[in-house]
């Protein structure tokens, strides 16, 4: 019976991109596959005490300058509201956030069918964070929700 | 000139794609894929400053030609780099991405968005048939 993992990644090299597979724990047989597309990185990971079950990954970097901004959590929330099936987590003390689709499409070969779908979600929603993170208007749009707040005497 | 598709080997190396070389007497050819789909960068050896990147298609029996020739001259008014083209009797459709370089390392910081141009018309081009048949 062949690997889940291998079944992923010669999937992903017979459509053009170049793998590399990683053990996260072996003795649970869960992997990380990792490779290129339209210059993003993303990350498969995959279980093989469960091959319906898959994760589909990729970090964005938030800029220096936008970093330190208190409202990016939010703005992550509010970008879930549009993306509901990706999550979103902040990490490296905000200097990125993760991207990810939790795929339960129940079989190696289910998944490989959708698989440039579930990637272009994924990449679609983290593009979409990543632009409202760097958007300047949105720090309006937070001093807006300090100003009715504080109108309704909540502040 | 030295080999003209060099800096795309580089490029397709910095993109994480495999590729392969199929040189003959005429021409330098690379041909790769990208999400599954199959690509190709010409140059020839009587013009090497001329390059040529591209992907090709077969147009659905359902899809008229003229609705598809509609399609095509839109996009060619209004992509920048890509030129649709369509082959009547053959139904293919090609898509291409011809440029002038002194230096093969021009392309190589531009090849992600070339391709990415290149994906886009023919995504667009498919999408706005499948519309018009709608």
């Amino acid at each position: 019976m062949p690997l889940v993992r291998d079944l992923v990644a010669q999937f992903i090299q017979g459509e053009g991109h170049k793998v590399d597979v990683s053990p996260v724990d072996s003795e649970a047989g869960i992997t990380e596959i990792l490779f290129r597309t339209r210059g993003q990185v993303f990350s498969i990971t995959t279980y093989e005490n469960d091959p319906g079950s898959y994760m589909v990954s990729t970090a964005y970097e938030v800029p220096d300058w936008a970093r330190e901004r208190t409202q990016n959590a939010d703005t992550l929330e509010r970008v879930n509201e549009d993306f509901p099936d990706i999550t979103f987590i902040m990490a490296h003390d905000g200097g990125l956030f993760v991207a990810t689709a939790q795929e339960e499409p129940g079989s190696p070969e289910a998944f490989t069918r959708s698989f440039w779908e579930t990637v272009s979600r994924v990449r679609e929603a983290g593009a979409s964070a990543i632009e409202r993170i760097v958007d300047r208007t949105e720090s309006k749009a937070a001093a807006e929700k300090f100003i009715n707040s504080f109108m309704l005497g909540e502040r | 000139m030295s080999d003209p598709l060099s800096s795309i080997e580089a490029a397709l190396d910095d993109e994480g794609l495999f590729f392969t070389r199929d040189d003959d007497e005429d021409a330098y050819r690379v041909a790769f894929k990208s999400e599954g789909d199959r690509y190709f960068v010409v140059s020839y050896r009587d013009d090497p400053n001329f390059l040529m990147i591209g992907s090709g298609w077969a147009l659905p029996a359902e899809i008229e030609i003229l609705d598809a020739l509609d399609v095509a001259n839109v996009l060619n008014v209004r992509k920048k780099f890509v030129k649709t083209a369509l082959w009547e009797e053959e139904r293919d459709v090609l898509f291409t991405v011809e440029l002038c370089v002194n230096e093969p390392d021009e392309v190589r910081p531009n090849f992600g968005r070339l391709l990415d141009v290149l994906r886009d018309t023919a995504a667009e081009f498919f999408d706005e048939l499948r519309d018009e048949e709608e």
